[in-house]
C-alpha cells in the first residue's frame, strides 16, 4: 500500500515514453504540414486568379493602329484662310471625315473599285478615326491642304485579328473578318503600317458601344463621386454612433436592442439595401435615378454597420487605465473621449472605415437596384448626373457580345483590384503610422 | 508667543478634518462591498488603508473623488464632506471635485503622450496656466516636487510610456500634483515597483504630506508603518479599527487587526 504511494522519478528513456515523444513530434509535424499545404493551396488559387485576369487583361490595355496617308483636301474640309476660323471649324464639324480616309484608300488600294468593297475598306478603321481626324483639324487648322501620315485606330475586329484572338483557320463563312479584309490587312502589314501600342483612351474615356473607344474613366469618376457621398455620410454617423454607444449610452434594453440590430444590419445582403434605396430615396424622396448621390446614400447604409462595429471594437480596446487617468485629473466625459480615447482608437476606426469603403467600392447589387446600370457615355460631372460605377461597368462589359469586350472586362477588373489593393495597403500603412503603444 | 500661535493653528487644523466620510455604503448590484464606513482625513497627514484583498479599500477610495460614478451598477449612499460640503450633493461639479482630489493608480498609467504633455494636461484642461511660460513653470515644479525633474529634463518630448515603471509612477504623481489638488488618493502606488523605486515614492509622499492630505491603500504593513500617521483596517467591507499608526501596530484593540498585522491571515 505504502509502496504504491511512492513517487518514482519519471523514466524518460523507457520505451513507452520514447514512443510517446515520437508520437507527439509526428503529430506536430503533421499539423505543420497541413497548415503549410492549406496556405500553399490558398496562395496558388490567388495566383491563378490574378494571373488569369492579368493575362486576359493585358491586351485590353493595347490597341491596333494603322498608318494611313491622309490628304487634308481643302475641297472636302474647306480652307481656313478663305472662310475664317469659325466658319472652318463649323464646316469641319459637319463634314464626314471618312471621306478623307476613303480618298486615301482609293489611292492605296487603287485596284479596289467595287463600291461595296470600298465601303468595306473603311470598316477596317474604328468609328473613332473620324474624331481623330476632326480633332487634328480643330487643334491645328493650318494642316488643311497638306498631306500627313496619320495613325488611325483600327476597328475592334481587326484589332482582334492582330492580337491573335480570331481564328483565321476557320472557314470564311464562320468568321466576321473575311478573306478580303485579311488580304488588305496583309498589305498594310507588309508595308509595316500596323502597330500595337498602349491605349491611353481606355483610361480617359467613358463607355461606348465600340470596344476600342470604350474606357473606364466614366465609371471611375462615378465610383469616386459615389464613394465620396458614402464617406461623408457613413464616417461621421458611424463614428459618432460608436462613441455614443460605447461611452455615453445607458446600458438598458433599448441600447441592447439597437446593438443587436446594428449587428444584424451587417449581415443583411447588400441587394436588400438596394431595394431600400429604391423605395426610400427614389420612391419616397424622389431623388434622381442612376445618380451617385443616391448610390452613395445607399452604400452608406450598407457601410454604416461595418464602421460602427469596427469603431466600437477599437474604442473598447482603449485600456480603461487611460480613461481612469484622465477622469482622475478632472477631464469631463467629452474631454476623455476626444483627448484620449479617440486618438488611441483612431487607427482602428480608420482601418474599419477604409475596409468598409473598399467593400462599397466593389459593390454591384445595390447599384443595379437604383439604376446605376444604364449605358452612360458621358463622364458624370456632378452628384446628380447619371453615372455608373466600376463594378457595374465590369458587369455591363461582361454581358456584351463583342469578343473585344472580354479583354476590356478583365482590364477593368484589374483596375478595380488595383484600387482595392491600394485602399487596403493604405489602411495597413495608416494603422502602422498612427499606432501607439500604451 | 509666535510659536504657540502656530501650534494653536496646527491644532485647530488637526481638529477640523479636510475630508470626512459619514456612514458610506457602496453596493455593486447585490454585492454590498462597503458597509457603513466613517473616516476622517486630515491635512499634513498620510492615512493608510490596510486589509485583505477584496475588503473594499479601493472601492472606498474611489468614493472620495467619485470615480465610482462611471462604474455601471455601483451605488453609493452616505456623505463625504470636503471642507464641510457633501461631494455627493446635486450641485457639486464632479470635474472640479476631481481637480481638488487627485488620484494615483496602482498600475502606472501615463498617457501615451510626451512627458511634458502628461504633466501639462491637467493644468491645460482646467485653464490653470495663462501662457506657455506659466505652463512650463507648472510642469517643471511639478516634476521637481515629484523628484523626476533631474532624470527627465533633457527629454521632455519623449513619450511618458518609455520611462521605467518607477519613473512612470512618479510621472503620474507629478501629473496629479500639477493641478494643485488638496487631497491625493493613492491606490497601492508601489505594488508594481521595485524596492528602490518604492523608496523614492515613499520619500516623495513624506515630502508632499506638508501640503496635502494623502490617503494610501497598501498591502505592505511595513510601508503603512513607515510612512503613515493614521491607519484604518478594513475587513469584509467594514472598518474594523482606525487610529494612530503607532497605536494600531503596537497595541491593536481588535483581535482581527492583531491577526492581520502579525500576518496570521490576509
Ligand atoms: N467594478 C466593480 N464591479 C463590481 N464589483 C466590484 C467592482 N470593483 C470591486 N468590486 C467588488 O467589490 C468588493 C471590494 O473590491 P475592492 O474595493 O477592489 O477591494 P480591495 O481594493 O480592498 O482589494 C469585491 O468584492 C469586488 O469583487
Ligand atoms: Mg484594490
Amino acid at each position: 500500500m505504502s509502496d504504491d504511494l511512492n513517487i518514482k522519478p519519471t523514466d524518460w528513456q523507457s520505451p513507452e515514453m520514447v514512443r510517446h515523444t515520437q508520437m507527439r513530434n509526428r503529430r506536430e509535424k503533421r499539423f505543420k504540414l497541413f497548415g503549410l499545404s492549406a496556405v500553399i493551396l490558398a496562395a496558388s488559387f490567388l495566383f491563378l486568379l490574378l494571373g488569369k485576369i492579368t493575362l486576359d487583361a493585358a491586351p485590353g490595355f493595347l490597341q491596333t493602329s494603322i498608318e494611313v496617308d491622309i490628304n487634308f483636301d481643302k475641297a472636302v474640309i474647306g480652307d481656313p484662310r478663305q472662310m475664317g476660323r469659325d466658319a472652318f471649324i463649323e464646316n469641319v464639324r459637319r463634314t464626314n471625315m471618312l471621306r478623307l480616309v476613303q480618298a486615301s484608300m482609293d489611292i492605296y488600294f487603287s485596284e479596289v473599285t467595287d463600291r461595296r468593297d470600298r465601303r468595306r475598306l473603311l470598316r477596317l478603321f474604328s468609328a473613332g478615326a473620324r474624331d481623330q481626324l476632326r480633332n487634328m483639324l480643330l487643334a491645328d487648322p493650318m494642316i488643311a491642304g497638306t498631306s500627313k501620315r496619320v495613325s488611325l485606330l483600327a476597328s475592334d475586329d481587326i484589332d482582334q485579328v492582330i492580337k491573335g484572338h480570331t481564328d483565321i483557320s476557320l472557314p470564311e463563312l464562320q468568321r466576321k473578318v473575311k478573306n478580303k479584309e485579311l488580304s488588305w490587312l496583309q498589305k498594310f502589314e507588309d508595308d509595316d503600317r500596323v502597330s500595337l501600342h498602349f491605349h491611353s483612351l481606355f483610361f480617359t474615356s467613358g463607355d461606348s458601344r465600340d470596344p476600342e473607344l470604350s474606357g473606364i474613366w466614366g465609371a471611375a469618376v462615378g465610383s469616386a463621386l459615389t464613394l465620396f457621398i458614402t464617406l461623408i455620410i457613413a464616417f461621421p454617423v458611424g463614428v459618432l454612433s460608436a462613441i455614443y454607444l460605447e461611452e455615453f449610452a445607458p446600458k438598458n434594453r433599448f441600447t441592447d436592442f439597437i446593438e443587436i440590430n446594428i449587428n444584424n444590419l451587417a449581415a443583411v445582403p447588400s441587394i436588400v439595401f438596394g431595394l431600400l434605396g429604391l423605395a426610400v430615396f427614389l420612391g419616397t424622396m424622389g431623388l434622381p435615378r442612376s445618380a451617385p448621390l443616391v448610390g452613395g446614400m445607399t452604400l452608406a447604409l450598407m457601410t454604416l454597420p461595418t464602421i460602427i462595429i469596427a469603431s466600437r471594437a477599437s474604442i473598447k480596446a482603449v485600456p480603461p487605465s487611460i480613461r481612469d487617468a484622465a477622469m482622475g485629473l478632472g477631464a469631463s466625459p467629452m474631454q476623455v473621449v476626444f483627448h484620449h480615447v479617440l486618438p488611441l482608437a483612431f487607427p482602428g476606426i480608420l482601418t474599419g472605415t477604409i475596409i468598409g469603403m473598399a467593400q462599397a467600392l466593389g459593390e454591384t447589387a445595390p447599384l443595379l437596384m437604383i439604376g446605376m446600370v444604364a449605358f452612360i457615355v458621358d463622364i458624370p460631372a456632378s452628384f446628380t448626373d447619371a453615372a455608373t460605377a466600376l463594378p457595374v461597368q465590369i458587369y455591363l462589359w461582361a454581358d456584351s457580345p463583342e469578343r473585344a469586350f472580354v479583354e476590356k472586362t478583365s482590364a477593368a477588373i484589374l483596375v478595380l483590384l488595383t484600387f482595392l489593393i491600394v485602399m487596403n495597403a493604405l489602411a495597413i500603412w495608416l494603422r502602422q503610422k498612427f499606432e501607439q503603444d500604451w | 508667543m509666535q510659536q504657540s500661535m502656530t501650534e494653536f493653528k496646527n491644532m485647530t487644523e488637526q481638529a477640523v478634518p479636510k475630508m470626512s466620510a459619514r456612514d458610506i455604503h457602496v453596493r455593486y448590484g447585490d454585492n454590498h462591498a462597503v458597509k457603513g464606513i466613517s473616516l476622517d482625513l486630515h491635512l499634513n497627514e498620510i492615512t493608510s488603508l490596510i486589509g485583505p484583498s477584496g475588503c473594499g479599500k479601493s472601492t472606498f477610495l474611489r468614493c472620495l473623488n467619485r470615480m465610482n460614478d462611471s462604474v455601471a451598477g455601483c451605488k453609493v449612499t452616505g456623505q463625504i464632506l470636503l471642507d464641510n460640503k457633501n461631494i455627493y450633493d446635486q450641485n457639486i461639479d464632479v470635474v472640479q471635485l476631481r481637480a481638488r482630489v487627485g488620484m494615483v493608480f496602482q498600475k502606472p498609467n501615463p498617457f501615451p503622450k510626451s512627458i511634458y504633455d502628461n504633466v501639462a494636461y491637467g493644468p491645460r484642461i482646467h485653464g490653470l496656466a495663462h501662457n506657455r511660460t506659466d505652463l512650463d513653470e507648472i510642469v517643471e515644479t511639478s516634476l521637481e516636487r515629484a523628484g523626476l525633474w533631474q532624470e527627465v529634463k533633457d527629454r521632455m518630448d519623449s513619450p511618458g510610456t518609455a520611462l521605467s515603471g518607477g519613473q512612470q509612477q512618479r510621472l503620474c504623481i507629478a501629473r496629479a500634483i500639477a493641478v494643485n489638488p488638496e487631497v491625493i488618493l493613492m491606490d497601492e502606488p508601489c505594488s508594481a515597483l521595485d524596492p528602490i523605486a518604492t523608496a523614492k515614492v515613499e520619500t516623495l509622499m513624506d515630502e508632499l504630506k506638508s501640503e496635502y492630505a494623502i490617503v494610501i491603500v497598501t498591502h505592505s504593513m511595513q510601508q503603512a508603518a513607515r510612512i503613515s500617521q493614521k491607519t484604518a483596517f478594513f475587513h469584509l467591507g467594514e472598518l474594523v479599527e482606525q487610529g494612530d499608526t503607532t497605536q494600531i501596530f503596537t497595541a491593536p484593540r481588535n483581535e482581527k487587526t492583531r491577526d492581520y498585522i502579525t500576518g496570521r491571515f490576509g
